[in-house]
């Protein structure tokens, strides 16, 4: 077994694409980390030319910001699920200001936990879709899956060894992307942030943030815990990726019912809150990252166990069903 | 006796309701070269593929070296090499580490055996290359050494000549035939070329319209007990053979005379031939090619 997927993860590797992934995540953390950056000191110089003051007080512009949510509460404009949301804005910056910790000063920990939340329900499932999406049709559209197949070990054990080096390089590359988005953000600020307290535990009860619970982490042991996040949706993304590649048996179509779906997904959010049948697609319950940060719109009945209940379903039905279907094809290429 | 080294049982299958191959039944005794010929169509790809276990059959069972392949697929699979409408390489990999992944995956396959099937395929010289450099002809030699390296008692080759040319069939060609002879491996072939199967093989199986039309050795197939006299006037020797010999004997349209005679009495025939002054200018035996044969017994204008 241990020969297949030394075999497998050779293939992946020898082909190239991982290299193609790393350079996409190069670019975009760079531009990124960059966009942070520039926003960042232009907001001081905003701030500076406003006020007329010398230098930067982050209580301040966190004063500000307070006050600008607490005008907007006040336009009569806002949806109620809207209010909701603000609310609970208003409520930890509240939080932040009475316990003295800075939320804006961008640092190298703060932009890798940032670049994750803003890349888990659209960017990272693409790149993995990108790693996965050939494993078996790319076999099939270049006739290789006949040699791989007449050999003395069973159709199952082949898959299962692609499933491993499938799900080892996913974890690789989720690696990779946190040292990466680490690194190059640091050359940016010049900060790790690591040991900064990042307050997490913010629960929803009954619509109202109850902030009962919450403790003080540091934020290297909050940037674990996102990564973790990220890594279980990535493998469950992994997963899905190869049953559509089994189906069908061509890469393009594969990677084409996948953003279908990835797209497709975002525009169902809109229908979370009136459409309740929408919270089982695994699509919405990807941003497994926004229960934790607490910025996101609360659908009753969605929580971070239901969604990681909900992906780990689809993963798994994604794998059996995969398999049979595997075994039984008839190879006609 | 011995077990065969195939064998194929009431093979059949059905694709949504329609019966594409229908209970197919032979075998394949040891040191055997069989020869699989067919018209486009016929099934000849289809039931290759349900032997290694490519396609599932509806119904009908395959044996190699005794050895179930739905039951017992994994020693089943361990005595056969194939090459199906290849060659089918991995092209970003070099020739040898396309070897070396597929030898990784049977139980003992040495770095040896790889060696050695890559010299007898003669590919020494260009072995690390990538594969998408390699000529249709180099491919289809290392698609050979892929079979080989796990020293298998069967070869199954579909249609492994496409796409090469002459000499490349030739090439390809003579290294079966000397495996065949120098290893005992037994070959399973399938073809378009009919001169092909007819040089290369011990027995052939017709397929045609996914039914087994005749199974054979060649010779057997070829002979058709015929004799063919070039004389200079033909319709007296047609006389002659009726009168002292009672044989029915046509005449072609380039002037040959034909009958179906007992070998035995040819001598007789001559001399009275040439004691009634006719001149004999040539006698053969009349073997049908296989190509006419397998005309004959696939006559279809239509796809069925």
């Amino acid at each position: 077994m241990l020969n297949l997927i030394r075999n497998e993860v050779t293939k992946l590797l020898l082909k190239k694409k991982l290299f193609l992934i790393i350079g996409l995540l190069i670019i975009f953390i760079t531009l990124l980390s960059y966009g942070q950056q520039y926003t960042y000191e232009k907001n001081i110089d905003r701030f500076e030319n406003l006020s007329g003051a010398g230098s930067y007080d982050w209580k301040s512009l966190a004063t500000q910001r307070l006050d600008d949510l607490e005008k907007r509460l006040d336009s009569p404009y806002i949806p109620d699920d809207g209010i909701a949301s603000i609310d609970i804005e208003i409520k930890q910056l509240r939080y932040f200001i009475d316990n003295d910790i800075n939320p804006i000063t961008p640092s190298a920990a703060k932009f890798s936990v940032d670049f994750v939340e803003q890349g888990i329900s659209l960017l990272i499932p693409l790149i993995i879709v990108i790693l996965a999406a050939d494993l078996v049709s790319g076999e099939f559209s270049t006739g290789t899956i006949k040699v791989l197949l007449t050999r003395a070990v069973p159709r199952w054990k082949i898959l299962l060894s692609k499933l491993i080096a499938l799900l080892l390089m996913t974890t690789l590359v989720v690696l990779i992307m946190g040292l990466l988005a680490i690194l190059i953000s640091y050359l940016f600020f010049g900060q790790w942030g690591f040991d900064e307290p990042v307050a997490t535990g913010f629960r929803l009860i009954d619509g109202q943030l109850n902030a009962d619970a919450v403790i003080l982490v540091s934020r290297f042991e909050y940037t674990l815990l996102i990564y973790s996040l990220t890594w279980y949706v990535a493998i469950v993304i992994a997963a899905l990726t190869l049953l559509i590649s089994i189906i069908v048996d061509n890469t393009v179509t594969a990677i084409g019912v996948l953003m279908a779906a990835l797209i497709g997904g975002q525009f169902l959010q809109f229908f979370l809150s009136d459409w309740p049948i929408v919270k089982f697609f695994f699509v919405t319950n990807l941003d497994l990252i926004r229960y934790l940060t607490g910025s996101y719109q609360p659908i009753p009945g969605m929580s971070l166990n239901f969604s990681i209940i909900t992906l780990g379903i689809w993963g798994l039905l994604a794998l059996l069903i995969g398999f049979q279907i595997f075994n039984r094809k008839d190879v006609l290429v | 006796m011995e077990t065969p080294v195939l064998k194929v049982a009431n093979l059949s299958k059905s694709i949504k309701n329609k019966e594409i191959i229908k209970n197919i039944s032979f075998q394949l005794n040891k040191g055997e070269v069989l020869g699989f010929l067919g018209p486009n169509g016929a099934g000849k790809s289809t039931t290759l593929r349900m032997l290694v276990g490519l396609s599932r059959p509806s119904a009908g069972t395959v044996s190699i070296c005794g050895h179930a392949i739905d039951d017992d697929y994994v020693q089943a699979m361990a005595h056969v090499g194939c090459i199906i409408e290849g060659p089918d390489l991995y092209e970003y990999l070099s020739g040898y580490k396309n070897l070396e992944l597929l030898g990784a995956m049977s139980q003992h396959v040495t770095k040896t055996a790889i060696d050695d099937a890559i010299a007898l395929v003669g590919m020494e010289k260009r072995i690390h290359d990538k594969v998408s450099i390699y000529s249709m002809g180099m491919k289809q030699r290392i698609g050979l050494a892929q079979a080989l390296i796990h020293q298998p008692d069967l070869l199954i080759l579909d249609e492994p000549t496409n796409g090469l040319d002459p000499q490349g069939i030739h090439e390809f060609r003579e290294i079966v035939k000397s495996l065949a002879k120098d290893t005992g491996i037994s070959v399973l072939i399938s073809s378009h070329l009919i001169s092909e199967v007819q040089l290369m093989c011990d027995r052939v199986c017709i397929i045609n319209q996914g039914m087994l039309v005749r199974d054979g050795a060649v010779t057997e197939m070829l002979s058709t007990g015929e004799i063919v006299w070039v004389v200079n006037n033909p319709c007296q020797g047609q006389r002659i053979l009726n009168e002292q010999f009672q044989l029915d004997a046509r005449i072609t349209t380039q002037n040959e005379l034909i009958a179906a005679i007992d070998l035995e009495i040819l001598p007789k025939i001559n001399a009275a031939l040439i004691a009634a002054g006719l001149e004999l200018q040539t006698v053969a035996a009349n073997n049908t090619t296989l190509e006419e044969l397998f005309l004959s017994l696939t006559n279809q204008k239509t796809i069925h």
